[in-house]
């Protein structure tokens, strides 16, 4: 108990924890896209830098509210996941990967050359306003929205593209539409991580928000397991928090993580908990314990 | 009466192959067409265009006597015109209900705010997708088999699932694309009767099939197709007879048999 509380009240366990929420909430709008609607993304982390260069900048130059900023952050995020969508989405595979990849750089590099985001120094002195209350709360909300998504008509649309594209397509589902709308619903859950993360780390600059960034996020879910909103769960807390607790590992991070993905890729390549339907395996275990019983 | 889908002089090429040539065809409401032909006479293809997969190089589609021609997949679907594929394309990692589930989308309206918010009426919407799709599993006989993966299904089941999914959507025509192929005889027999029930359901049912004796004992109207080309039309009895069918099935006639 006591080792619980010492471990609450150390803020730099809390400041972790933090900045694994906000990875968290990106990694589940990352999920929608590449897991649910089975729809590839290599460039989340500039839909993260969209919101937090949105957040920071209003916060900066017009003192508004912050969670007006928070919210204008993730919107202007969807609105340019619609901009990206509606051309690329009517490329599959390998293509969409690449124009996401190509869309993130071109961010990244306007960002660096853009006076108002204070060029490759990036912004400084942005008031801290996430705290770890907040952050868990967003995630709550992300995970109940995506529950929500998933056991719907519009999910079951979504889950019929990343199963079959041409059959979805034949049930009456605007695949089109349809992808463009969870490219949108999955950038907007970027633009609110990645306003959280400047109004946290209080000083961002477009490096933080490279393809290194985005191929990170990528990893959380895809070891996670592709479309499992748990496995999402349990793969960032894993790849965020590991680094942190084993910093013998740090340098070698990006090192590790190739080497876990090819691992999973060989021996479990739909992700630790994918394909895994945990209310089942919970009946399951119950009615093992019950018939034990008798 | 008018007919429910009329198909102009419809041509497609693909480079420089003509898959379908001038091809006019109609089909008549309440009936079960069917239309055959050798292997690569453009079956499928007739179907890629009538569901708008593929956009005709030329010619016109009517149903219910507005133009279809060029309108994509799912507005098609909309407007009542569902199909099963001939290589089984259904949803292999979702359930049985979830297959069907997600055939009846036409059904309902409900989007991502619908989602979201869950109110009475996305409710409500649920509850009729779920029973047209509970009535759909039903005529094909896969009641209580709602939960299984639709890839563990058997080969036969998983051609009734599809013919399911295309029904849950609420056709008034449904195009089945080699329905009973890989099936054996006793399953072809199953799926005769389930045809036949689809339409005294009131549904039109346009197929293409190779089993002969399928088509001859279900069909109400027969279409023939050749190098693209129709070459015969009517009743399963006037186009066994036809001398181009035979032709383009058997080769012709050797000259020196008469003189045998």
């Amino acid at each position: 108990m006591e080792a619980i509380f010492d471990f609450f009240s150390n803020p730099y366990y809390i400041q972790i924890l933090t900045i694994t929420g906000v990875y968290l909430i990106a990694a589940l709008g990352l999920n929608l896209i590449t897991g649910i609607t089975g729809q590839f993304s290599f460039g989340h982390a500039a839909f993260m830098s969209i919101g937090a260069y949105t957040s920071s900048l209003l916060t900066l130059y017009l003192h508004t509210p912050f969670f007006l900023n928070l919210l204008l952050g993730g919107i202007i995020a969807a609105l340019f996941g619609v901009l990206l969508g509606f051309p690329s989405l009517r490329l599959t595979g390998d293509y969409l990967g690449i124009t996401t990849l190509g869309f993130g750089e071109i961010v990244r590099v306007v960002f660096i050359n853009t006076k108002i985001t204070g060029g490759a120094f990036g912004l400084a002195g942005i008031p801290r306003e996430t705290n770890i209350i907040l952050v868990y709360l967003i995630v709550v909300l992300t995970i109940i929205s995506l529950y929500l998504i998933k056991n719907s008509r519009f999910g079951r649309g979504l889950v019929a593209i990343r199963e079959d594209e041409i059959a979805a397509e034949a049930m009456g589902i605007n695949t089109l539409f349809y992808k463009v709308e969870a490219f949108a619903v999955g950038s907007f859950f970027a633009g609110i991580s990645g306003a959280l993360y400047a109004h946290l780390i209080q000083y961002i600059s477009p490096g933080d928000f490279g393809f290194s960034r985005s191929f990170e996020i990528l990893n959380f879910v895809v070891i996670g397991g592709l479309g499992s909103i748990p496995g999402t769960v349990v793969g960032t807390a894993i790849l965020a928090l590991a680094p942190e607790f084993l910093r013998f590992v740090q340098e070698y991070r990006m090192l590790i993580y190739g080497a876990l993905m090819v691992l999973m890729m060989t021996f479990r390549p739909r992700g630790l908990l994918g394909g895994v339907d945990l209310f089942q395996v919970w009946r399951n275990f119950r009615h093992k314990g019950l018939r034990e019983k008798i | 009466m008018s007919p429910l889908l009329e198909m102009k002089n419809v041509t497609i090429h693909f480079g420089g192959l003509t898959a379908v040539n001038g091809v006019s065809m109609t089909i008549e409401e309440r009936q079960i067409s069917a239309l055959i032909g050798p292997n690569g006479a453009g079956k499928s293809t007739i179907f890629n265009i009538i569901t708008g997969i593929y956009a005709p190089n030329g010619g016109h589609i009517y149903y219910r006597q507005e133009e279809i021609t060029g309108k994509k997949p799912h507005q098609i679907t909309g407007r009542g015109i569902a199909r099963t594929f001939q290589n089984i394309r259904l949803f292999g990692e979702l359930s049985v209900l979830e297959n069907v589930k997600i055939g009846g989308h036409c059904k309902g309206r409900a989007g991502l705010f619908g989602a979201l918010t869950r109110l009475p009426g996305v409710q409500k919407e649920e509850r009729l997708i779920m029973e047209k799709a509970r009535a759909a599993l039903a005529v094909v006989d896969l009641t209580g088999r709602e939960k299984e993966l639709a890839r563990n299904l058997s080969y036969g089941d998983q051609r009734r699932l599809e013919i399911a999914r295309a029904l849950a959507s609420g056709p008034q025509l449904l195009l089945l694309d080699e329905p009973a192929a890989g099936m054996n005889t006793l399953e072809k027999q199953t799926l005769m009767q389930t045809v036949q029930h689809i339409r005294d359901l009131g549904i039109t049912v346009m197929l293409v099939e190779h089993d002969m004796s399928f088509v001859m004992n279900l069909s109400d109207h027969v279409d023939v197709l050749d190098y693209g080309r129709k070459i015969a039309s009517g009743t399963p009895f006037e186009v066994q007879q036809n001398p181009a069918v035979i032709e383009a099935y058997l080769g012709k006639e050797p000259l020196d048999l008469e003189t045998d």
